[in-house]
């Protein structure tokens, strides 16, 4: 009787391990989320990295940008299975402070030999207290875009050089009336890009220090850069009335649109928005758009990354989780081969600026980006661009208290000094 | 056997019997009832009194997501926090000015609609189910298109205005602080008036036909009758809708987030954008229990208030 039972334990067992055999293991699902850009791109990377990867399917989840910390957060809290993840330095310092996120060098010794390719912007914005948090999904700057065709018209051959020149431009268009308002900005109190617009262009500036070394403000110090931009944009606004008021509910895309309609001439945007506005057909008014350095004293401005993290939750799936949470990111963030495929495919098919230098030797790169723009002039400002300064855990939440402040400032209901100093006063209480 | 002695009083000679047993059927019965609504009470506390108790003890916490090693309990910190706070202060400002003119104008619409559709025309069928579309739609859809039709560029509603001369070049409602409260404002009392017109539709039909057939024979004007009859009867309904649209109006969220993102400067923040602020952008999981707790407690006593103010019975006396 025993025999009889062990021989059937035994014939169960081979049966498993030959159906194992026979028909592979089960591959290990990766959920993956993103903002919705280009879905149809990323979609078809999956398919090719499952193609490469057999053992690993990949489940794309995105949501929109504007909402994406929101969803993000509420899945991190509510543990809903997330592996691999869109990240920013935007957001690395409470993510990983909130043990969201999990520092790749912890678990992937050999990404440390990606380090030397990328721009030291780029890696400062996906460290946290030494450790690197995620492989770049693109890099870019902040840069100035004007319309050359409404400044030639105006009676201007060369682009502004400082934000007194581009006052006295858009005053021209104004009185020649080729704009009614020469000048937009997506200032809604909300939008992420908000900030990264006015840092770019107080690090315009020489002295261009928001914080000290303690992380104490001193932006609200009357004359600091800070405060010249600051006072630019009031008096834009309210003073020559070159700014459109409608900048205050306008967001990234609303705003692309309506420089594409030729409803303004100049605009601070991240760098991969001058590809779409100049993609034939997609704007009335593309191919005329050119970008300048960041008008100032130094021509600095923010750069900044995105990259793709790891979080907590796969990390404590267990070590095939792991290996294919890296397989995945080294595909995407790194190098297949010899080549970074993926953030190449990034940068010819959509213009997205990228970390990993030695695509600046790339010649199909090179191409691509001066059929829209300018690779001399894009590495001339990605070499004067600096990441944001004092990334704390609540730099986020203080962005947007600078945000409404400052957009009192523009409203007129404040100067623009007070607005500095009740944002200044709120990143004192929150350093507390 | 006799179980008991003379006018009921139990004999000292008799064995005790166990009360249950004397009322057993009573007992069976009170049993089966619990026993019926328990799984409704147990789902009703695991979806509302453990959450409400949950974040009551998260509100004496410092409860912030970035620190999770340590969440000490401080006693009423947080909501003292809150309350010093000037965001608290604006943002109620806000929600109250847009609570003040919500529910009037969602309750005295809904009456106005409910009476047209009331009247049985041809087209009453088609409108009453045209009426509920708004009501229908997702807020967050709603949001979109209304913050397409306040667009300063290419608005419709600009567009509108220019065509019948009332401006002479678009304007950025929404980039204004009054105009954007208001265009918000405009917006969910367009998604809010469905409901209540369907709600006092419901009731308008419910009034007996006799009623106005007798104060026609006594003489009555059509003011008269609303003011003697309509009003009165709908009395139960205004007060449903009232407490609804004031609750709904104190937490709107979704479509000022949408439409305005809470601006320009935070004008159109309202106290529930607040508590989305302390959460999900400061992560202060503590402050934000704290400012729920202090909200549910605000709208227990509005509601208190329109129950003292509006008490039917006692108009339906006088």
């Amino acid at each position: 009787m025993c025999t009889r039972r062990i021989a059937v334990v035994a014939l169960l067992v081979a049966l498993t391990l030959t159906g194992s055999a026979a028909f592979g293991a089960a591959p290990v699902q990766l959920t993956f989320t993103v903002w919705s850009y280009s879905t149809d791109v990323i979609l078809d990377n999956i398919k090719k990295f499952e193609a490469a990867n057999p053992g690993i399917k990949v489940g794309l989840q995105d949501f929109a940008w504007e909402k994406y910390v929101d969803v993000m957060t509420a899945r991190f809290v509510g543990k809903t299975p997330t592996d691999l993840a869109y990240s920013s330095d935007h957001w690395l310092q409470q993510w990983a402070a909130a043990n969201w996120i999990v520092p790749l060098d912890d678990y992937f010794p050999q990404v440390k030999a990606y380090k030397p390719d990328f721009a030291p912007y780029a890696t400062e914005g996906m460290t946290y207290r030494g450790k690197l948090y995620g492989l770049p999904y693109y890099a870019d700057t902040i840069i100035f875009i004007y319309n050359e065709e409404m400044l030639k018209r105006a009676g201007f051959s060369t682009p502004p050089a400082t934000w007194d020149d581009v006052t006295k431009m858009a005053l021209a268009m104004k009185e020649k009336k080729i704009v009614e308002y020469p000048i937009m900005f997506q200032f809604q109190d909300i939008t992420p890009w908000y900030i990264e617009v006015f840092l770019s262009m107080v690090y315009s500036y020489k002295d261009y220090r928001m914080f000290d070394d303690g992380l104490n403000p001193t932006y609200d110090r009357e004359g600091s850069a800070a405060h010249k931009v600051a006072q630019w944009l009031v008096d834009g606004m309210r003073k020559h009335k070159i700014t459109n008021p409608a900048s205050l509910e306008t967001t990234e895309i609303p705003l692309v649109k309506a420089m594409g309609a030729g409803q303004v001439a100049f605009a601070v945007l991240p760098k991969y928005n001058l590809a779409d506005l100049n993609t034939p057909g997609a704007h009335a008014q593309a191919g005329k758009f050119k970008f300048a350095l960041m008008p100032g004293e130094s021509h600095g401005t923010v750069g900044f990354v995105r990259f793709y993290a790891m979080t907590k939750m796969a990390a404590d799936r267990g070590t095939a989780a792991r290996e294919a949470a890296w397989k995945f990111l080294e595909y995407f963030g790194g190098r297949t081969g010899t080549e970074f495929v993926v953030v190449k495919r990034w940068a010819l098919d959509k213009g997205l600026g990228f970390a990993q230098l030695p695509l600046y030797k790339d010649a199909q790169i090179r191409a691509a980006i001066n059929k829209w723009g300018n690779v001399t002039l894009e590495e001339q400002q990605s070499k004067l661009a600096r990441a944001k300064e004092a990334l704390t855990p609540f730099w986020g939440s203080w962005s947007l208290e600078f945000q409404k402040e400052m957009n009192k400032a523009l409203l007129g209901q404040k100067s623009a000094l007070d607005a500095l100093k009740a944002s200044a006063a709120k990143w004192k209480e929150m350093k507390k | 056997m006799e179980t008991k002695g003379d006018g009921g009083v139990p004999s000292p000679f008799l064995p005790r019997m166990r009360p249950v047993a004397s009322s057993g059927p009573r007992y069976r019965e009170a049993r089966y009832a619990y026993a019926t609504v328990l799984p409704v009470v147990l789902l009703v506390a695991l979806f509302t009194l453990y959450p409400f108790a949950f974040a009551l003890v998260t509100s004496l916490r410092e409860v912030v997501l970035y620190k999770p090693w340590s969440q000490p309990f401080v006693g009423l910190k947080n909501y003292l926090d809150v309350v010093r706070s000037e965001f608290f202060s604006t943002s109620w400002q806000h929600t109250l000015t847009f609570v003040a003119g919500a529910v009037p104008l969602a309750t005295l619409l809904g009456f106005g609609v409910a009476h047209l559709l009331n009247a049985r025309t041809a087209l009453t069928p088609f409108l009453n189910v045209t009426i509920l579309l708004p009501w229908a739609i997702p807020t967050v859809i709603s949001g979109i298109i209304w913050a397409w039709i306040f667009n300063s560029s290419y608005g419709a509603f600009n567009g509108a205005l220019y065509s019948l001369g009332l401006i002479d070049s678009y304007l950025p409602w929404l980039s204004r602080p009054r105009s954007a409260l208001l265009c918000v404002l405009f917006a969910h009392v367009w998604k809010e008036v469905p409901l209540t017109s369907i709600l006092y539709l419901a009731a308008l039909q419910a009034i007996p036909e006799e009623l106005y057939d007798a104060a026609r024979v006594d003489g009555a004007g059509a003011p008269a009758v609303l003011r003697r009859i309509t009003v009165p009867l709908v009395l139960p309904t205004t007060l449903i809708i009232v407490v609804y649209e004031t609750m709904v109006g104190i937490v709107t969220f979704d479509l000022l987030y949408v439409m305005t993102g809470g601006g320009p400067a935070g004008a159109t923040s309202l106290i529930s954008y607040y508590l989305y602020n302390s959460m999900f952008v400061a992560f202060n999981f503590g402050q934000g229990a704290a400012l729920a707790v202090l909200l549910a407690i605000a709208l227990v006593a509005f509601i208190a208030l329109y129950l003292r103010l509006l008490r039917s019975e006692e108009i339906y006396v006088t």
